[in-house]
């Protein structure tokens, strides 16, 4: 099979509609307007739709109408974008509808909204983070699967890099199957006396009163079992490694870049990535940095998936914030630490402190 | 309103009006008749005209419904077709994506002028203009029910609610938005009309509205609304008895029931009815 | 192995193009390629620049490298972040009609006890060619061919293919301009004179 040049956010598009998408809303935004319009592009010719909506909320409005109806659909924004959409994002997540989010965010200050949500109550997304486009693709057609699979919404977070990098890109995933979502409302059963009901609220057809707690209870016992099952996380050179770098997404490429030369000059450092951000992979980040005498947290932000890494060693190494804010004059995410001599120096004065301190 | 009004229907003298049957109470299309709202309120009334004519049409396998958020929300759980539970003012384009993605299924929307003149003024506004074919339903009775009886964006002048003590005053207030009127001119509109369920004969002409509403849908001539004024009394904060004579007084004063478009052509002002 | 190839240039000066066409190009001859794009806020006369990486295995590089094995100058106005990513040894073809400025590092200009570290420099009127051609809008196309044909990272058919597939129906009436400016630039500098691979020959 020949490799497509592809930018990042038309090699997403192609993977969400290779993989069955067949709707998709959004509002422009940078970095995110091309996905919308690789989509705007792509749909109509396989019998699809794509709508311009209004604002972010109808757009998320729109999937949710789509995605009841049995359809794989989607939409996305940015940081700003999504931040509209929470209240129904939650809301889906409760109606337990399978969306999919194409995050294209303006760096990586949008962990937190991402893996803790914005939205109210008691609600999980599955979130993947890919280090480059060709991965993206590779987790796209994952996203579908998985959130068809636990009728839970899955995010992509990307960022401005992801969505401009062009690469040669495969499509080798198995054509489409439709599944079948008995679930769906497709109109066929009014005056049966079981029509369906696509309900946030828990509200069973036939009963008058809802019963939130039940409902709730149910949803969490889903979530935990994703949380047993859906991490997922990538590393290197762990084995003898003193100092262990974690970053997750476009960071994580410059990073591991970095990490790979300072071995090959015979430096005990090693690299671990996050590759779904929820569920977190503690296990297997607790494992890397066994035997490290320190965790460095590379992630262009103020420090935030370094709670989650202090939640995974629990104490048995230090972990420190190496990254922080970083940004072009536009505040797209496209800062000076996205460079590997930057990135570089950072992890060789945690190194030297290192040797410091012990 | 005469001030010597009774709770209670007076029996003592002559009836005023022949009383008939108006129709079968309990529609097909209704897992349970009983429901949870306020005596006289208008809402279960419309939702009735609603599911008869779905039934009527020969649509009750080919609908799918989305609910708003208000007091007819407790229907979701009572209404035998296929439906989306929707958030507040957030039908129009949930509808619209469900409409995208089944074409030939006849969708509609259930909201309350609280759903959908505040909070989701624009999606309603958007999907007429997209021409999208689905019916909006929208049950005004000018205040939120549901929370207990506030100003919403339909309120009539000089009506009192809890945020509206004195009654709407438009220098403090401002002005209610009469949404029919509003959707009259833009291009992707097929059929408009405010209809009212104060009494036998609205009814009756309120349901001819939403027969031709679907059947403008289902002709694919763009996008429906049919706006229904319903009672509250207890959001009115008044006696049960006196809310079809409050309903035509206050809210009919602002907003005229009739046909607005037809056939997506503008017919003039609402007749008065 | 991988091979960096960094482009800089004025907007309206079809550098964008010039990237995307290596990238496919390299791409056609089985190779990997990545390539990352950035401008200024407008169309034309604002900085563009581009990064192209191509190897012989998935590209490991992140897009955006701090030095580079090659660049293509198209013009000297936004050239100075490229320059200090340049190394000793880094091959530079320059668009020598526009380019009006200094090879030296902002360093080595002010410190005279900088060392020498000017790049192997390649110098091609490219401008001057396709205005000749008729084609001015052809210029990085011709320091394109120049580069292919020094540096043999791309052969001259890949690219001749790579930019029909990479050029919009609606502009297809350039196609034979274009072919011409590749086939020009590919005459203007002796064949193989820094060669990016160390056999000839194509990756799988
Ligand atoms: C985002 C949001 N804000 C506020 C509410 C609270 N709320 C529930 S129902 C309602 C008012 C409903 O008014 P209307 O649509 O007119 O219906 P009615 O109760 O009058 O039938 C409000 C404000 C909500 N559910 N969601
Ligand atoms: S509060 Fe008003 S709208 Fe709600 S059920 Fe009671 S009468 Fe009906
Ligand atoms: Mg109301």
């Amino acid at each position: 099979m020949t490799r497509t040049l592809m930018e990042g956010s038309e090699a997403i598009a192609t993977a969400a509609v290779a993989a069955g998408c067949r709707f998709f809303a959004g509002y422009p935004m940078t970095p995110f307007t091309e996905v919308l319009e690789n989509f705007g592009k792509r749909l109509p010719a396989v019998g699809g739709v794509c709508i311009n909506a209004e604002s972010e909320i109808e757009a998320i409005g729109m999937t949710w109408g789509a995605l009841a109806t049995g359809a794989r659909a989607a939409t996305g924004s940015t940081g700003q974008g999504l931040a509209l959409m929470q209240e129904s994002l939650s809301e889906i997540t409760r109606a337990e509808l399978p969306l999919v989010v194409f995050h294209m965010a303006r760096g990586q200050g949008d962990y937190y909204q991402a893996t803790r949500g914005g939205g109210h109550g008691d609600y999980r997304h599955i979130v993947y983070a890919p280090i480059d486009v060709r991965e993206a693709v590779e987790l796209t057609e994952l996203a579908f699967d998985r959130a068809d699979h636990w009728r839970n919404p899955v995010q992509i977070y990307g960022d401005y890099l992801l969505a401009h990098t062009s690469e040669g890109v495969e499509f080798t995933a198995d054509p489409f199957v439709p599944v079948a979502k008995d679930w769906a409302v497709d109109g066929s059963l009014g005056g049966s006396g079981r029509s369906r009901n696509i309900n946030p609220i828990g509200m069973q057809k036939g009963s008058k009163s809802i019963d939130p707690e039940s409902f709730w209870k149910r949803l969490q016992v889903k979530h935990d079992q994703i949380e047993a099952s859906e991490a997922r996380f990538e590393s290197e050179s762990t084995e003898d490694a003193e100092l262990l770098v974690v970053a997750f997404g476009s960071v994580a490429r410059f990073v591991r870049h970095v990490v790979r030369e300072l071995r090959s000059e015979g430096r005990k450092v090693g690299y671990a990535r996050p590759i779904s951000l929820w569920p977190f992979p503690a296990e297997a980040l607790a494992a890397a940095a066994r035997g490290t005498q320190r965790v460095a947290v590379l992630e262009q932000n103020a420090g935030q998936m370094i709670d989650d890494v202090r939640l995974s060693v629990l104490g048995s190494v230090p972990v420190v914030g190496i990254g922080g804010i970083s940004s072009d004059s536009a505040g797209f995410g496209m800062g000076p630490l996205l460079d590997t001599r930057v990135i570089r120096g950072r992890i060789e004065s945690a190194l030297e402190n290192l040797e410091v301190s012990t | 309103m005469s001030s010597d009004r009774l709770d209670v229907l007076d029996t003592h003298g002559r009836p005023t009006r022949v009383s008939t049957r108006v129709g079968e109470f309990e529609p097909k299309l209704l897992l349970d008749g009983e429901h949870d709202l306020c005596p006289g309120c208008g809402e279960p009334v419309a939702i009735r005209l609603l599911l008869e004519v779905i039934e009527e049409l020969g649509y009750a396998q080919d609908s799918i419904g989305v609910i708003g958020i208000g007091c007819y929300t407790a229907f979701t759980g009572l209404i035998d077709v296929d439906l989306i539970q929707a958030l507040h003012g957030r039908a129009p384009s949930v509808a619209t994506g469900a409409k995208r993605m089944r074409p030939d299924k006849l969708l509609f929307t259930l909201q309350g002028d609280g759903d959908m003149v505040n909070e989701g003024l624009q999606e309603v506004i958007h999907t007429a203009a997209r021409g999208e074919s689905v019916t909006c339903v929208l049950l005004n009775n000018g205040v939120f029910g549901e929370t207990g009886g506030h100003m919403t964006a339909t309120t009539a002048l000089g009506q009192r609610t809890k945020t509206s003590l004195e009654g709407r005053d438009a220098d403090y207030h401002g002005y209610p938005i009469p949404i029919a009127e509003l959707l009259v001119p833009l291009g992707g509109v097929s059929y408009v009309a405010r209809g009212s369920v104060a009494d036998a004969k609205s009814v009756v002409r309120t349901k001819a509205m939403l027969r031709k509403a679907f059947e403008a849908q289902i002709a694919g001539e763009g996008f429906s609304l049919v706006e229904i004024l319903t009672m509250c009394p207890t959001g009115w904060f008044i006696p049960t008895a006196d809310g079809p004579g409050y309903l035509d007084e206050v809210l009919g004063e602002v907003h005229a029931a009739g046909e607005l478009v037809v056939g997506g052509k503008p017919v003039g002002k609402g007749a008065s009815g | 192995m991988e091979r960096e190839v960094m482009l800089t240039g004025i907007g309206g000066q079809s550098v964008q193009l010039a990237a995307q066409i290596l990238a496919r190009a390299s791409l056609l001859e089985g190779r990997h390629a990545m390539f990352l794009g950035t401008y200024g806020g407008t169309m034309r006369g604002g900085n563009t620049d581009s990064t192209v990486i191509i190897g012989d295995a998935p590209i490991v590089s992140p897009p955006i490298v701090s030095s580079t094995w090659s660049a293509m100058v198209m013009h000297h106005q936004f050239w100075q972040p490229l320059r200090e990513k340049l190394r000793p040894d880094s091959i530079v073809v320059v668009n020598s009609t526009l380019f009006e400025n200094s090879f030296a590092t902002a360093d080595s200009a002010t410190d005279s006890t900088a060392p020498e570290d000017v790049p192997r420099i390649f110098e091609v009127p490219a401008t001057q060619i396709a205005t000749d051609l008729g084609n001015a809008l052809g210029a990085s196309l011709v320091l394109l061919g120049a580069f292919a044909s020094l540096t043999r990272l791309v052969g001259l058919d890949a690219l001749l293919q790579a930019m029909r597939d990479s050029i919009p129906s609606y502009r297809r009436q350039h196609v034979g301009a274009n072919e011409t400016a590749l086939e020009r630039g590919f005459e203007s500098l002796p064949p193989n004179g820094a060669p990016a691979w160390p056999t000839a020959g194509v990756a799988q």
